[in-house]
Formats: C-alpha cells, structure tokens, sequence
C-alpha cells in the first residue's frame, strides 16, 4: 500500500510523444482510473510507472520512494496487461505461482499452494488451475491475469484496460466485480481505460489524458458536469454532448442575457464568464438536458427532426436547427418521431456548460435555479 | 465400417492411402537398397537383388581395416561443436533482431541470410587461400568456423521468428513478477522457443553433418569428415559398392537417431509456428 507521484513525467518515442508533462499525485489506497482515446498516452504512463520503460524526464514516487532507475522487480508494483501476457507454456496454478517463486518474492511451498488457491477462489477459477492458459475463454485468462496480480499483495497494482476484450454482458459484470473487490483490498490501484463508463463508475478519480498531456484530474461528478475543456466535455457521454456558439447580449442594469441558436435564454450569464471583449462563447448541453416539447411556447427553439434512433429504453433524437446547428437530444424510448417532422424542444437553461471561444476552456457552469436566487 | 461414409468418401480415403504408401515407398526405397547393398559380398553385388547370403563383411573392412571410424568421429565433433556455437552466437542475435530496433536492423539480418547466398563451390578458392595462410587449414576449429556459413543462418531467421511472435508484454510481466531479465530468458522465452529451437537445431546438424564441399576442400588428414572419406571407397583400384554403402549407413545413423529422440519437440516445432495466446 501506497501513494504515488509522478512529477513532470515525459516519453518520447523518437520524435512521436508519448506523454509529456504529466504531474500527478495518487492517495495511498485511492483508485484512480485513467482516461482518454486511443493514442493518448495512458499505457505509456503505466509502463513509465512500472518501470518497463525509461522516461526522458520527470519522477516517479511510489510510497515516498524514489523508483526512478530502479528495474520493474524492484518497484513492486503488480500489472494486468490489456494483452493479459500469461505464460502460455504454464497452467492457470503456475502463472499465478510464478511471481511467489520468484528470486525478490520466493514463499514457502505450503504457503504458496495456500495463497493461489485463496485468490483462485476470489477471482472464480478454482475449478481451472490444473487447465492450460491454451484452453482458457478470453474471461476465463482475464481473470487468470488478475489472480496473478493479486497473490504476492502488491503496493501499488496497474491495470491496463483488463475489460476491453471481452464481450459486452462480461464487461458489465466483471466492471461490478471489480468494483466490489477494491473495496475489499483497499490497494492503492492505477486504472486505465478507453470506456468513459468504466472510468467514471470504478474511479474515486480520473485523470483525463489526450495527447500525451493531462486534461483535468477531478472526481467523476466533476469530470462529467464540470469539463475542463470542450475536449473532455465530448469524451464523456454517449451522445457526446452538443457544443453550441452562443451570444452574450448585455442588458441593462448589468445582467447579460444569454441568445443561443437566435432565441433569448432565460438564464443569466454566470460572472465567472469573463470575456474579455469577445460577446460569443460556447455552450456545451448533454443530450439529455434537451426535451422535445409539444406545447407551443416563447421560449421553445424550432427544429427538424434530422434522424432518430431508438435504443430501447432511451432514444437518440438529431435535430437540425433554425440556423443550420445539429443537436443531439436523448429522449425516453416510447416516443417517436418521423424524419423531417418540424418539431420544438426546450434546453435546460440550468445545465449549460460555458467555455471560451478561443482555446475551449472552461468558464463556468450555470447556476442551478434555487443557487441563482439565493445569489440574488 | 460405418454405412453412412458415402462411396467417394470412400474411395476418397483409399486413394489417399494408396497415394501415401507410394511415397513411403518412393522415400524408403532407396534406404532399403542401402542397406541391402551394405550386407551384399562384393561377388554378388551385381547378380542378385534381394535374395542372397548377407554378410558383415563390408562392415568389417570399413570400421576394423579402415580409418573410417576417425573421420566418422572427426564429423561428430566438428558438427556437433558447429551447432553449439550457432546457438550459443545465434539465440542472443535472434533475439535482439527480434526485439530492439536499432540501426540496420534489416540489413544485418539480410547480411546473415545472404551467407548462405553463394554455393559454397563459388567462394571456396578464396576461403582456401585464407585458410592455407592462416593456418586454420584441416583444423577442427577452421571447419567449426565455415559451418557457421551454414547453420548460423538458418538459426538466426528461424529462432528471430519465433521471438517476435512472444509478445514483449510476457517479458514485461515477469520482471514485474520479480525476476532479472537472465531469469526471464531463461525461464520463459526460452521455454516457448524451444520447438523452435530444436527444429532449428536439428536442422543445422543435419546440414553440418552432411557438409561436403567445405570439409573436401578445407581439411585433410587430420580434421576430414566421413561425408568425405566415403567417396575413398570409390576412389581405389577397385570399387566397393558394399564398402560405400556400408559407410553410409552408418554415417546416416546419427541424423536418424538424434531425429528420433527429439520427434516430440520437432513436429511441433515444424507444425505450430506461433505461440499462441
């Protein structure tokens, strides 16, 4: 058990960058998932983590240590490669033997026998540990790989997308099994993922990283309702959310009225939205903040219904505006909706999310309705 | 048999047995013949076929009256030391063009295979000027040297593909499980390289062992090998077809036997190319 930090950690792989810059400090027993798409460099921080690749510069801290230098068997750290990379030639008792037979953690025979068994019955392959890794389902080695990891109690386990190759339904409940036994272990544990579910259901945190930089490190709730940029706002959620320019119209008295998609807002805009001259910014809206409404009304925006996908209990509604902007709106399943049908729907005034024209930073998030009249 | 097999499924499987116990047949013929030869008296050699009265004669004259039994040694050695120094020199190479990528990579790869490029007919006046001048010359360790042009090759390319089909995340994986890289060597890639690693073998001593053209023109009467001094039963006044034959025979035994002892290894190693999983 132990914290971890990395300082200022950078690879490069000859002139392509791995990570650069990456600083980030782990809590002793916390697990962190770390996110982001393909490419984006979250294996590389892991190998750099556990010592199978040499960083170009920074620092690694694992429990007040200093590792740099020191070679993978001397971190002590345990990973589970996205490959699983078990010893083909070994059964399922032997690979998770393997590392209590090793030089830096030899265990006496009977304690070792005791100790695979124990964590053969947590990860379920009990009945398979005289089987070949050969003759294993793709579950069945995943779970082999994570027996292994777990049996010589690791300060700190890696986990490189351990469920993305396996099929849907065994993703869910190894996700739920996963959950469960970190509660139990309590190890401190690094978790890379490319599934946004994943990372925001089994993270106390999660460090979102896209090109090889980090993003915004926050808790799930803040990752998801506060991005720290458009780029994180559209990796999380499935619809991405809709990333609409919208116009700040001064009013008086000081208030600034809000006018998305040519339609005036009844919201105010927050003051953390600082201009800086410009009168545009844009506003991000989760698909599920989008209502279509069959009364008429003032406030509703006009649209055409561009495609509709139902997904049972929920469906995905595209819709073109007034001027040409499409949005994606995620409404309850029984609802249906014809193709070029002129439809109105309303946007939660109190879900916007701002960001800066410019670079796509975060401003500010709207204020939810009783917060803007205690403010008030 | 079961009724449900139709009429060309039968004829199907009786063909193909036919067709493969030809082949044995083309195969193991001549072996036969060798050694029906090497029990024939000379008197008899060219009037009868499988009927006649065998003797050990021929065997007698090429290992207790002859030298042959050196040379037969001389072979064993140079072979057998030649094989060694190809794994001990061409594992490492195999695996470093496997896995690191530096500079040249490909072309001292292609530079390794293209030893074998030349006949050895084409690049042996020059190698026996060298030799003469050097001193290696009918030395064990100057045949030793020039097998390498043929073994080490053929071990490099074989062993390099089994390497990079281990996944470098298993390498990675033991060492976190608390092993030095020698212990990952040794105790898991090489393990699943060894059917590689005995095909290869194999195959090198059978191409060493039966080396002709390097050691005829390299060695004499020190370090020639029996692949060579077989011909001398030809050579002679007269010539002793059972002499030859017997000395064959022999001289094939190793192969064979090394051949079976390893069978297990081999086929796998032949027939799986990849590590799978």
């Amino acid at each position: 058990m132990a914290s971890v930090q990395l300082h200022g950690l950078t690879k490069w792989y000859g002139k392509r960058r791995g990570i650069e810059d990456v600083t980030l400090d782990i809590a002793d027993q916390e697990f962190i998932t770390i996110f982001g798409p393909a490419g984006a460099g979250k294996t590389t921080t892991l190998n750099l983590i556990a010592g199978i690749v040499a960083p170009n510069g920074g620092g690694i801290r694992i429990g007040g240590r200093d590792v740099d230098g020191l070679e993978p068997a001397d971190r002590n750290v345990a990973m589970v490669f996205e490959s699983y990379a078990l010893y083909p030639q070994m059964t399922v008792f032997e690979n998770m033997a393997f590392p209590l037979r090793s030089p830096k953690h030899r265990t006496s025979a009977s304690d070792l026998d005791e100790r695979v068994r124990r964590y053969a019955k947590v990860m379920k392959i009990d009945h398979l540990l005289e089987r070949s890794i050969q003759a294993l389902s793709n579950g069945q080695r995943q779970r082999t790989a994570l027996g292994r990891a777990l049996v010589r109690q690791p300060d700190l386990f890696l986990l490189d997308e351990p469920l993305s190759h396996l099929d849907a339904k065994l993703r869910h409940s190894m996700r739920a099994e996963l959950k469960e036994m970190r509660s139990q272990l309590g190890t401190t544990t690094v978790y890379v993922t490319h599934d946004y579910l994943e990372a925001m259901s089994l993270g106390d945190r999660i460090a979102v990283i896209n090109q090889g930089r980090i993003q915004q490190v926050g808790t799930p709730k803040e990752v998801y309702f506060m991005p720290a940029s458009v780029e994180v706002a559209q990796l999380f959620g499935d619809p991405e959310i809709n990333v609409i320019d919208a116009r700040v119209k001064s009013k008086p008295g000081g208030l600034r009225g809000l006018q998305v998609l040519g339609e005036n807002v009844p919201v105010g805009v927050p003051a953390d939205v600082v201009l800086n001259g410009a009168e545009t910014v844009k506003v991000g809206v989760r698909p599920s903040d989008i209502d279509v409404v069959e009364t008429n009304s003032a406030a509703n925006f006009h649209g055409l219904v561009y495609s509709f996908e139902p997904l049972g209990t929920k469906s995905v509604l595209t819709i073109d505006a007034v001027d040409g902007t499409r949005i994606r709106a995620l409404l309850d399943g029984h609802r249906t909706f014809d193709v070029d049908r002129r439809i109105q729907f309303r946007i939660d005034p109190y879900s916007l999310v701002f960001f800066d024209v410019e670079r796509g930073r975060f401003l500010a998030k709207s204020k939810l309705k009783g917060e803007e009249a205690r403010d008030g | 048999m079961n009724e449900s097999v139709s009429f060309f499924g039968l004829v199907g499987r009786v063909s193909k047995t036919v067709l493969l116990l030809v082949y044995a047949l083309f195969a193991l013929f001549p072996l036969l013949w060798m050694i029906i030869m090497s029990l024939k008296p000379d008197s008899q050699m060219f009037t009868t076929t499988f009927i006649f009265s065998p003797t050990m004669e021929n065997y007698g004259a090429v290992f207790l009256r002859s030298d042959y039994s050196h040379f037969f040694f001389n072979n064993l050695i140079v072979s057998v030391s030649a094989v060694l120094l190809s794994l001990v020199v061409g594992v490492p190479a195999a695996y470093a063009l496997a896995r690191f990528q530096f500079k040249l990579k490909e072309d001292i790869a292609f530079t390794i295979l293209s030893f074998r490029f030349a006949p050895e007919i084409l690049v042996i006046l020059p190698l026996f000027l060298i030799y003469q001048k050097t001193g290696l010359y009918d030395t064990y360790f100057g045949l030793i040297w020039v097998y390498q042009l043929i073994t080490l090759p053929l071990l490099i390319w074989i062993l390099r593909g089994y390497f990079e089909d281990i996944s470098p995340d298993i390498e990675a994986a033991a060492q976190l499980d608390g092993y030095s890289w020698w212990q990952v060597f040794l105790k898991v890639l090489l393990p699943l390289v060894k059917p590689g690693l005995v095909a290869a073998g194999l195959l090198c001593f059978i191409f060493a062992w039966n080396a002709f053209t390097f050691p005829l023109l390299l060695s004499d009467a020190r370090a020639q090998t029996s692949t060579v001094v077989a011909l001398r039963f030809l050579a002679s006044d007269t010539v002793h077809y059972g002499q030859v034959a017997a000395a064959a025979t022999i001289s094939a035994l190793p192969e064979v036997i090394l051949a079976l002892l390893i069978q297990k290894h081999l086929v796998r190693g032949l027939s799986f190319g990849a590590v799978k999983g």
